[in-house]
């Protein structure tokens, strides 16, 4: 190794793990100490993470508050260095870090909050791509429906979550006190997607999800329409499935379909 | 790792394209700029402000679409751009990040850039990114290694970058030259133009206790294209380079100073943090073009010829 990258390597392990090896390389300036100068680096190391998921996670700050955020923040940026010259995508990992660090698992709202502001982050930056309209679904002849497959909008993401998170998000986001978080017995079905510029939400009935998860996957129309029927009133199953679609269409979450 | 094969295919004789790069023309006057920020969006879309030209920072962009490539692009097609970045990590010891160049050369591609930027500092090693600018020791041994970095990434990206000096707070033991000797160095080597921050000279400067008249006279007037001017916050026995304050007073006199030295260079107000509304960055902006203008005739009057 050159002694250029051992004192490279030297300075960073100062900063990461407040080792003090690189002061012996370092001057004391006509005005302050080594130590005070170098540690503006290390102050700014975590200080400017910190920011960074601040920024990222604002509804998360607001509900733990200045003190629990950033000592969360620091636990983040020792357990998980950042790794992506962006810092925009250092506290993907947050989800996560919560989910398996104490003390902040043993509050599963915590990661579901995460989990959801990352959605919509992702959402707000996601790859371009077409937006189906309603016209495009009048080229199909009606013995074509049962085999149209669908692909989502690259902006369009489904997962579950185990808490009340998405009521606790909407109300820090409307600056009301939001509700005690809860476990609840069913997950919330979570579609995350964006509509022009704007990162949208919408909790899915289990029966919806079921079908945007099979249609995410290429299955036909006609099958989902099995699947509805199995799930719920079957001879409604057919009109179910075109409200659906319908309503994914005119939100802009799909950007295709082809028949066959 | 298999540099050459990471490199373009016109780089079949890398001697002559590198000589090609480092003769390449100087990059044309801008005239007085701002740090596009996301707080301005609407107002710069909606109002189109008198602003010369526009710097953006290259990794809000490298992003896989949505608004903010959006917004670019309008941006794009009403002022020039240049792409300043804070992630090249140029002076890094570690293997060169190609997924970080091609992610540059990407967004080059769709904004045209009038020029690509960066700093004289490393951010990371060993897999890690620290999302600082470091600092590095004046050694010959670090020039030979930066010069190399430069040429490759220039090599890369088919074209001469331009790279700035950082706020430094610490100075290491071992240099063997100044800042300025360095970059000088650097540019006549490498054939990289500078980007000459007035604000990080007059921070060095007093954390390091030289005059930064030193460093402005030890820099090659013909090197440098860009001045950015900032803020920054004194901490009594050190200056921390915040960029969230308006220029002072001492950053203007300095700036008068670097007019009369390198004449007449596209100059841009940099605000990172506590981002005010955009008039008041207007205000900045148009006071670099009164000095500029105010001390370009002083110069021409002075020499018998309009200076630039």
């Amino acid at each position: 190794m050159s002694d250029f990258a051992r004192q490279q390597a030297e300075f960073q392990r100062g900063i990461l793990t407040g080792d003090d090896t690189v002061l012996g390389e370092i001057l004391d300036s006509p005005r302050e100490k080594r130590e005070t100068l170098y540690g503006v680096y290390r102050y700014a190391y975590g200080s400017r993470l910190v920011e960074a998921m601040r920024n990222d996670h604002a509804l998360l700050h607001s509900y733990l508050g200045d003190e629990m955020f950033d000592e969360m923040g620091h636990a983040y940026v020792k357990a998980r260095p950042s790794e992506h010259p962006n810092l925009r995508w250092f506290s993907q990992g947050l989800p996560e870090f919560l989910k398996s660090a104490e003390p902040y698992c043993n509050h599963p709202v915590l990661a579901d909050l995460a989990a959801l502001e990352k959605a919509l982050n992702d959402a707000f930056d996601a790859a371009e791509g077409p937006v189906l309209d309603l016209t495009a679904m009048a080229a199909f002849a009606p013995e074509q429906w049962n085999d149209l497959t669908f692909r989502p909008h690259p902006s369009a993401t489904r997962f579950d979550l185990s808490t009340n998170a998405a009521a606790v998000w909407l109300a820090l986001k409307n600056d009301e006190t939001p509700p005690d978080a809860v476990t609840l017995e069913q997950p919330s079905r979570i579609l995350v997607w964006r509509q022009d510029t704007t990162p949208m939400f919408r909790e899915l009935p289990a029966e919806e999800a079921m079908m945007w998860d099979e249609a995410a996957n290429g299955i036909p129309f006609g099958v989902l329409c099995e699947m509805l029927a199995t799930y719920d009133d079957p001879d409604g199953a057919a009109a179910r499935g075109a409200g659906y679609l319908h309503g994914w269409i005119t939100s802009a979450t799909l950007t295709a379909v082809s028949a066959g | 790792m298999n540099v050459a094969s990471r490199l373009p295919n016109s780089m079949a004789a890398p001697e002559r394209a590198r000589e090609s790069i480092k003769q390449s023309d100087k990059p044309p006057f801008l005239g007085f700029g701002l740090g596009l920020r996301a707080q301005h969006y609407d107002e710069i879309l909606n109002s189109n402000p008198p602003i010369d030209w526009f710097e953006v920072i290259s990794e809000n962009y490298m992003l896989p679409g949505g608004q903010p490539l959006r917004t670019l692009d309008r941006i794009c097609e009403r002022y020039p751009v240049v792409m300043h970045g804070v992630s090249l990590s140029i002076a890094s010891t570690a293997p060169p990040n190609f997924e970080y160049l091609q992610g540059l050369k990407d967004l080059a591609r769709r904004v045209e850039p009038k020029w690509i930027s960066d700093h004289l500092c490393w951010t990371g090693v060993h897999g890690k990114n620290l999302h600082d600018l470091l600092p590095i020791p004046y050694t010959s041994e670090a020039l030979d290694h930066v010069v190399s970095r430069v040429q490759l990434v220039q090599d890369f990206l088919g074209r001469a970058i331009v790279l700035e000096n950082v706020s430094t707070y610490v100075q290491f033991n071992n240099s063997e030259m100044t800042e300025w000797e360095f970059l000088s160095e650097l540019s006549r080597r490498s054939g990289c133009w500078l980007l000459f921050d007035i604000n990080n000279v007059y921070v060095s400067a007093f954390n390091h206790g030289y005059d930064p008249m030193t460093f402005l006279n030890g820099i090659p007037a013909d090197r440098v294209v860009q001045f950015h001017m900032a803020g920054h916050s004194h901490m009594g026995t050190h200056i921390i380079d915040t960029h969230d304050h308006p220029v002072c007073e001492d950053v203007w006199d300095l700036y008068v100073a670097a007019i009369k030295r390198f004449g007449r260079v596209s100059t841009m107000i940099e605000r990172d943090d506590n981002i005010p509304p955009l008039d008041e960055l207007i205000l900045e902006v148009n006071r670099t073009r009164e000095i500029a203008g105010e001390f370009l005739v002083q110069l021409g009057k002075d020499s018998g010829k309009q200076a630039g």
